[in-house]
């Protein structure tokens, strides 16, 4: 089952749900609408590769915006912390991000329930496209599991900013 | 409900999950981690309205993938339920790379059983290797009563070209 944005709410006061900072006016129906932080993230390898700790730069997002190209591809986060050690994030676009063709993420939208820190997006443009900070680019909903909860402990909890990845690390988590 | 790591152990035990080869470590909170085939299909060209593809052994080095390019490959594991309905993506440390794995049918019917086809699309090039853990598979609970899948696809092993043509 899915959270509707009223019991988003209670369970964020419950202290089931850890969204910070926290703004009733972002929740919508069955979401809360999450913010993009100020910095990006750009691979500088010609080949990317899972074995390698790939090479990056990071980018600040300036107040009058940064236009992602289109076929770009870059790492983002959100200004949220978010977390649950009760229930299963999922990330999506807001539709009106989608609708100008820029992915959030481009296929892991599944969080890891005891996974806390912000949310790194994984943007990659269909069409030019330009970011400003803090805009409200993405949504989380909250979805109820089934059996006994074993939590989170993987390499990407605790983050802060958009973290790259850390596949070459080579453990399955 | 999306199952807990625990419950998909317990549902592959009690047989209501397929998971072959199943390997604990692959557990993650609520999802299972699955495995890269040996081989890839990297699109040739078009024959009429069908695409083309050329089937080719992953080498030991890996193979890199074009940007902007179809390439079809499967999971290593044959994976199924009878019971759940499961969705396929890949892991969040590929897809921080720009890989997209599934490019939109990440939902899996219940009682299909099968090595899944995986579409993947590079953003940037990057380099793949076979049997490397790409992504991860989540069961969810059925509501309503479950009419046996007879699509064209569940049964399927191996890397399946699309057949719509």
């Amino acid at each position: 089952m899915i959270l509707t944005g009223k019991e988003i709410e209670k369970e964020v006061n419950a202290r089931k749900i850890t969204i910070d900072p926290f703004k009733t006016s972002h929740l919508t129906t069955n979401s809360y609408d999450l913010t993009l932080g100020d910095i990006l993230l750009k691979y500088k390898e010609k080949i990317l590769d899972p074995k390698k700790n790939n090479k990056y730069k990071e980018i600040t997002i300036p107040k009058k915006g940064f236009v992602l190209r289109k076929g770009s591809f870059h790492l983002g986060c959100s200004r949220e912390k978010i977390g649950s050690d009760a229930y299963v994030p999922i990330i999506h676009a807001r539709s009106g991000i989608a609708r100008l063709g820029l992915f959030i993420h481009v296929t892991a939208d599944l969080i890891d329930i005891g996974s806390h820190g912000v949310i790194t997006f994984q943007l990659f443009a269909t069409l030019p496209v330009k970011i400003y900070p803090g805009m409200e680019l993405a949504q989380v909903s909250f979805w109820q599991p089934k059996g006994e909860i074993v939590l989170y402990s993987g390499k990407y909890q605790d983050s802060v900013g958009p973290k790259t990845s850390l596949s070459y690390l080579g453990n399955n988590k | 409900m999306i199952l807990t790591g625990k419950e998909i152990i317990k549902e592959v035990s009690n047989g209501n999950i397929t998971i072959q080869p199943f390997n604990f470590i692959q557990i993650n909170p609520n999802s299972y981690n699955y495995r890269l085939s040996k081989t890839i299909k990297v699109f040739k060209n078009m024959t009429g309205p069908k695409p083309v593809f050329r089937e080719a052994l992953i080498p030991k080095e890996g193979i890199v993938l074009e940007p902007r390019q179809l390439y079809l490959a499967h999971t290593l594991e044959v994976i199924g339920s009878k019971k759940y309905a499961m969705s396929l993506i890949g892991r969040s440390s590929l897809g921080r790379l720009g890989l997209f794995l599934q490019v939109s049918a990440n939902l899996g019917h219940t009682t299909s059983e099968h090595q899944w086809t995986l579409e993947l699309v590079a953003t940037q090039k990057i380099r793949l290797y076979s049997n490397m853990l790409i992504g991860q598979i989540s069961f969810w609970e059925n509501k309503g009563h479950i009419k046996l899948y007879r699509g064209q696809y569940g049964r399927l092993d191996e890397t399946q070209e699309s057949l719509l043509h």
